[in-house]
């Protein structure tokens, strides 16, 4: 395949067939099920998953450089009730108290800065602690039970009206790909996250700042969860500690599927973008699925069930697709010399 | 590029090729569950499909799999997508339901609630099984009878933040400060809706007090999880296990001498009167704030206070009539 004009020159293999999968999905549930390309419903789509979009987004530099974060999800919860304390005890106005709640993810993005990059323990394990420790915290800040809600109409519409015929958030999760695209292709930086995740060591010898941008990466994700929190906050009009819980997983998946390498080193942010949509479209196609009978059991009453299982069987097809041309496009070069 | 050229031209015709909504020019009602796994909103799910087969009414049932308050926005939001005429809805959190249905009131679908209420304004009419009141008293006045009203007694919840839950228990607490100062509140643990969790909470609850005389679940999982532990710490009669439950989950362990009491209304009956309101408020027969009285097919006339359609009281069902329901 000949490397030529715009969009070959940003896809990888793995971003093509994700195409195939998404338009597999589009014309399947079109077909399948009700009221699914309208556009109600495709802003619905995007509506509901922005928050995992915008984890996605920001997990993809943290995998580039080879390490994870699964502290995201728990870390939402945690912003949701700071942000939900801040305006319903503290009477701060929503905009400040926004920005105190991205602040406090950056500062939970920064524990898990310290732990990886200062004290060079495992991403895995860092994250996992924190993981239960921000969740933990957001619960024991409202023993569980308390949650915040009454939030003003305009803040409400953050997450629930349309900005030039597109939900209000997702030009957010727009602007914030857009800033992570940049950041990731086009800077000495982004660079750098990939050379890390190639070789810790290499890069610390080729000079490169290995500890500052490393700690970065785990800071933009903490201050990202924080935007997430607040973003459903406002969707949901209520804030309680249970907020993103399970994000985090759903996060990682999309931008695996978007063919950036677990192991870092290798990866693209439209690879993420395009994960984040195939799994947005198959968890709110499955719930339209219209009636139809299968050995005498109606389809939808079991499509929302399918939802876990198909997206591991996604998964793993579009990873062994990838592989498998991979290899035979080796063998072919092989063969020819 | 082929290949690539290929998969844009399936979108864009997947995207022209956009179906039309199917019109069976009957009325759609969404009926919402707390939660599939639940076997009592699936007894609820019985009950408004006999309603939607008696108004001759397309039903469409849907449900998070376990309890969980951000997908049945989500779920609520697809319908208004989806334009269905009236929702029938039961809620597992008041205020974050209450925004999506506000928009869907707005779009000019008929809300009803049932089981578990959403803020006033967001609704037009709640089916109310009974009042929080009278399932608190009701509860507490068995455990009282059974353990001679003395000695320490436990929760178990659904979840924490279960609003009408809530309800129950600020009851069952006042109910038992004024007329049974001998018993003494020792704890609430959650369930999340799960019989295993139930179980294991018990557990810890019986090992953490031993002078524990009952455990009152005011969930349905709850009741037969609090069983199985008493049963399994060799405690059977010496815990007296009460609650709110289904017949047919309790069956054994009320034969067995396990559970004393269990108290329910029908939830079958309670599905159907949901669906009834629904579909009288899109036929204009009930109006929002005006009614009296609601005449719901066969359960005939049943009492409105307020917004609110009264079911009706709670039966208890104990070894001698346990067999007379089939729920």
């Amino acid at each position: 395949m000949k490397k030529s004009g715009f969009f070959n020159h940003l896809l990888e293999k793995n971003e093509i067939i994700l195409f195939w999968v998404i338009a597999m999905e589009l014309v399947l549930f079109q077909f399948l099920g009700r009221n699914f390309l309208t556009s109600g419903n495709v802003s619905n789509i995007f509506r509901h998953s922005a928050e995992i979009g915008l984890l996605a987004l920001v997990m993809t530099p943290v995998i580039l450089t080879g390490g994870i974060d699964l502290s995201v999800g728990s870390l939402m919860g945690l912003c949701a009730v700071v942000f939900g304390i801040l305006v319903k005890v503290f009477g701060i106005d929503p905009l400040s108290a926004a920005m105190l709640t991205i602040l406090t993810g950056a500062m939970g993005g920064g524990v898990n800065a310290a732990l990886v990059a200062g004290l060079k323990m495992p991403p895995l394990i860092v994250t996992l602690g924190t993981f239960s420790l921000f969740r933990g915290l957001a619960e024991a800040l409202t023993r569980g039970s308390e949650s915040y809600s009454g939030f003003s109409e305009g803040f409400l519409a953050l997450g629930n009206s349309d900005l030039a015929g597109i939900p209000a958030q997702v030009w957010i999760v727009v602007v914030v790909g857009m800033m992570i695209w940049l950041i990731v292709h086009r800077t000495t930086y982004g660079r750098s996250l990939r050379a890390i995740g190639y070789g810790e060591e290499g890069a610390l010898y080729a000079g490169l700042p290995v500890r500052r941008n490393l700690s970065i990466a785990y800071i933009m994700a903490g201050a990202v969860a924080g935007l997430a929190a607040v973003i459903l906050v406002s969707r949901l009009g209520e804030a309680r500690a249970n907020a993103g819980m399970g994000y985090e997983l759903l996060a990682i998946t999309a931008v695996v599927l978007g063919g950036v390498s677990i192991f870092g080193g290798s990866g693209h942010v439209t690879g993420t973008v395009l994960g984040w949509i195939a799994l947005a479209i198959l968890n709110n196609g499955l719930t339209r699925i219209s009636d139809y009978e299968i050995f005498g059991e109606k389809i939808s009453s079991v499509a929302r069930e399918l939802s876990g299982l198909l997206t591991g069987l996604l998964l793993i097809a579009a990873l062994a697709l990838t592989i498998c041309m991979k290899t035979l496009a080796a063998r072919r070069v092989a063969k020819q010399t | 590029m082929k290949r690539f050229t290929l998969s844009i031209a399936l979108v864009l015709f997947a995207l022209v090729s956009c179906k039309k909504t199917e019109e069976s020019g009957k009325l759609t009602v969404g009926f919402l569950l707390k939660s599939k796994g639940n076997q009592y909103f699936v007894t609820c799910e019985k009950g408004a499909q006999a309603a939607a087969k008696e108004l001759d009414i397309d039903l469409r049932v849907d449900g998070p799999i376990q309890a969980d308050p951000a997908k049945q926005n989500e779920i609520v939001e697809n319908w208004i997508t989806d334009g269905v005429d009236v929702m029938v809805v039961a809620c597992e959190n008041k205020d974050s339901i209450s925004t999506a249905l506000r928009k869907a009131k707005q779009a000019g679908i008929k809300v009803v609630t049932y089981d578990a209420d959403a803020q006033p304004d967001a609704r037009m009419y709640f089916a109310n099984q009974a009042t929080a009141q009278g399932i608190g008293e009701k509860l507490i006045d068995s455990a009282a009878e059974l353990t001679g009203a003395e000695g320490e007694f436990a929760i178990i919840t659904g979840t924490l933040t279960s609003a009408n839950l809530n309800e129950w228990i600020d009851a069952i607490k006042a109910r038992q400060l004024e007329k049974y100062p001998n018993m003494k509140f020792v704890g609430i643990r959650p369930c999340d809706d799960q019989k295993d969790k139930a179980q294991q909470e018990a557990t810890n609850l019986l090992s953490a007090n031993p002078d524990l005389k009952a455990i009152v679940a005011v969930c349905s999982p709850g009741v037969p999880g609090a069983a199985e532990a008493v049963k399994q710490a060799g405690k059977k009669g010496a815990v007296k296990v009460v609650g709110l439950g289904l017949p047919s989950e309790n069956r054994a362990y009320v034969k067995e001498g396990v559970t004393q009491a269990v108290i329910l209304w029908s939830p079958e009956d309670l599905g159907y009167l949901a669906v009834h309101a629904g579909v009288a408020l899109a036929k204009d027969e009930l109006v929002e704030k005006d009614a009296k009285t609601f005449t719901a097919g066969k359960l005939g006339e049943l009492q409105v206070v307020g917004d609110s359609i009264i079911l009706g009281k709670p039966i208890a069902f104990d070894k001698d009539n346990i067999d007379d329901y089939d729920f």
